[in-house]
């Protein structure tokens, strides 16, 4: 490949009409005619240009005409020959710098693809976390709502506790005041009947007082207003209590089936506690409901199971439905938080995310088996110290 | 890379005056010319100034032949100095054989030298040379001046450099000129006679290729 810097030859310098011209120019200045070419004729004068024989200077009447003829053409040559390098080195930069430029916009056109499949990315991850930040706005306010009916609940519960008490107790003194009537009113069938009725009312008045001071109590428990910190827990009876509130929500065609062992206390926090369990079994109940509505009537009975045992790795706690169980699809994102398949308003909002953080704040693990269709185990491990 | 062609056993090489704007390479090529006066010297080609500014290069073709024939040429070139003829300078700059730079020894002009020395190593790596291995020598010109970096100062810092010691010119009254091309030619003569066997070859030994190629200036003084 030839550069800019090569010596140039004859043709390169003078097209052949120049030379001609140039021929004819020189002639008419000497006596006799003057050619220029690149053979070397008897007598012919070196065309150097830059050390270089460049060509031969042949005809004209003498030496003397032919030295002149030569240095005037030396002379143009140089002009020439500058011009030519001039240009041939700006073609050689021009085209250099023209292949620089292509090479750049290659590499501008490369990382304008990456930066935009950086920024399609970008996007997507936008989306997906302007989906979880509505979501989990929904699911605050829900969860919100629910920490104030808790509260609420908490301060009936509270109110309710007073006279519920002395209803009681009122009701026992009543049941012994009819026993007492009966020693003294005459014994007539009539009486006896009234003062029989009389006693089964106050039972039965006394039962339902006693039902509701049970609910009370595990009102108490689930919402724990008071117990902000660490206690010694009995696990079987929050579990209990939250059993029963669910029961108490969903009525008592509920079958939950309870088998609690024999356990130590552990440190803990009841009323997360409660709140996880209370979730699991919530959970429990809507899958249970959600797979009865599937099959109709004829589904096989919907039940639930809460059972504790414990072991050299701590106490573990199991709640099991045969409920719709979970898809695989959604499996991974069970714990996102604020991930829900159901909508806002229809679980508590809190769902397994409070279960996962809560069971890891006690320093154990929780772990989900579930087949759709077939049910679902929820397994809590809770170290004992 | 040295040109040799065997079948008309030729040997052209390349040195390029290399260094910042108006530091005075052609100044030092315009003294060369007027100064050697080698076996061969073709005309010196100023190509296109501006304002005293070269825009392209300037080019002088010296050579000599040795005893086995050999045509050997050196085609001295200088580069532009001024930061946007870049693509220029890579140009002139590719397929050196030996490169002498010329630097400003004017206080003012220290930051200009180390740029143009940085863009030096810069280009040499894009046309594929390697500053550690190729011929060099460098010159502090315009010593005439006042305000100057000194001497010895100027010494101690290129101490640890391939290049020391530094040539002291001042171009414009042509001494140091033909000094710097002497120790140019010196180290040049050992990578050619390496490639080539100048010696061994073609009968051309250190000496001749040194005193032949920056001859008879002696003699040219003597005739002025
Ligand atoms: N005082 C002084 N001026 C110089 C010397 N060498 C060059 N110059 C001046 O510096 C200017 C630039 O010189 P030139 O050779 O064109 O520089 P170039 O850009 O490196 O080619 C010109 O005006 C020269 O006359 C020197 O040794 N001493
Ligand atoms: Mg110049």
């Amino acid at each position: 490949m030839r550069t800019f810097e090569d010596d140039p030859t004859l043709e390169d310098l003078l097209s052949a009409d120049q030379l001609q011209r140039l021929n004819r120019m020189l002639s008419a200045l000497c006596r006799e005619p003057v050619e220029i070419g690149s053979d070397r004729k008897d007598g012919a004068l070196a065309l150097e240009f830059n050390l270089e024989t460049i060509g031969w200077l042949a005809g004209g009447s003498s030496e003397q005409e032919r030295l002149a003829a030569a240095d005037l053409v030396s002379f143009l040559m140089m002009f020439i020959a500058k011009y030519r390098l001039a240009a041939n080195l700006h073609h050689d930069t021009t085209e250099a710098s023209y292949a620089e430029l292509q090479k750049q916009n290659e590499a501008l056109k490369a990382s304008e693809a990456r930066y935009r499949a950086l920024s399609d990315q970008l996007q997507e991850q936008v989306d997906e976390q302007v989906t979880v930040i509505k979501q989990a706005q929904m699911d605050l306010y829900e969860s919100a709502r629910l920490r104030s009916v808790g509260q609420l609940a908490a301060g009936v519960a509270h109110e309710i506790n007073n006279p519920i008490g002395f209803i009681s107790s009122n009701l026992k003194v009543a049941g012994e005041y009819v026993n007492d009537l009966r020693e003294v009113v005459p014994d007539t069938r009539q009486n006896r009947e009234l003062l029989d009725d009389f006693t089964d009312l106050l039972g039965e008045s006394s039962d339902g007082a006693r039902r509701i001071a049970s609910i009370v109590s595990d009102l108490k428990t689930f919402s724990s207003i008071d117990q902000a910190d660490y206690t010694l827990c009995d696990v079987n009876e929050l579990l209990a209590s939250a059993v029963h509130l669910l029961q108490t929500e969903y009525g008592h065609d509920l079958e939950i089936l309870k088998k609690p062992g024999e356990l130590p206390k552990i440190s803990g926090h009841p009323s997360r506690l409660s709140q996880t369990f209370y979730n699991l079994l919530d959970n429990a109940a809507q899958a249970l409901r959600e797979q009865t509505q599937e099959s109709g009537a004829e589904g096989k009975a919907g039940r639930i199971l809460a059972k504790t045992s414990v072991d050299s790795d701590g106490i573990r706690v199991v709640i099991q439905d045969n409920g719709c169980g979970i898809p695989e699809s959604i499996r991974e994102q069970v714990f996102d938080a604020f991930y829900t398949s159901r909508p806002v308003g229809s679980g508590t909002g809190l769902g397994l995310t409070v279960a996962r953080d809560t069971v890891r704040a006690h320093g154990g693990s929780i772990q989900i088996d579930s087949r759709e269709g077939t049910g679902t185990r929820v397994t809590l491990l809770l170290p004992v110290s | 890379m040295a040109d040799h062609s065997p079948d008309d056993n030729r040997l052209a090489l390349k040195v390029v005056f290399y260094g910042p704007a108006l530091s005075g390479k052609t100044t030092n090529l315009m003294q060369l010319h007027s100064l050697l006066n080698p076996q061969r010297k073709g005309e010196l080609m100023v190509l296109e100034t501006r304002d005293d500014r070269t825009l392209f290069f300037d080019m002088l073709p010296i050579g000599l032949k040795g005893a086995s024939g050999l045509d050997l040429r050196l085609k001295l070139y200088t580069v532009p100095g001024q930061v946007q003829h870049d693509s220029t300078r890579k140009a002139v700059l590719s397929r050196a054989d030996a490169v002498v730079f010329v630097a400003d020894s004017q206080t003012a002009q220290q930051d200009n030298n180390a740029t143009a020395f940085g863009n030096l190593e810069e280009n040499l790596e894009k046309v594929g040379l390697d500053i550690d291995t190729l011929p060099m020598a460098v010159q502090f010109n315009k010593r005439d001046l006042p305000g100057v970096v000194g001497d010895a100062e100027l010494q101690k810092r290129w101490a640890e450099t391939p290049w020391a010691p530094l040539q002291m010119a001042s171009a414009l009254h042509g001494k140091g000129v033909l000094e710097t091309f002497r120790v140019l030619l010196d180290r040049l003569y050992t990578e050619v006679d390496r490639e080539f066997a100048l010696d061994t070859d073609h009968g051309i030994d250190r000496d001749t290729f040194i005193r032949q190629l920056s001859a008879a200036s002696e003699d040219s003084r003597a005739y002025l």
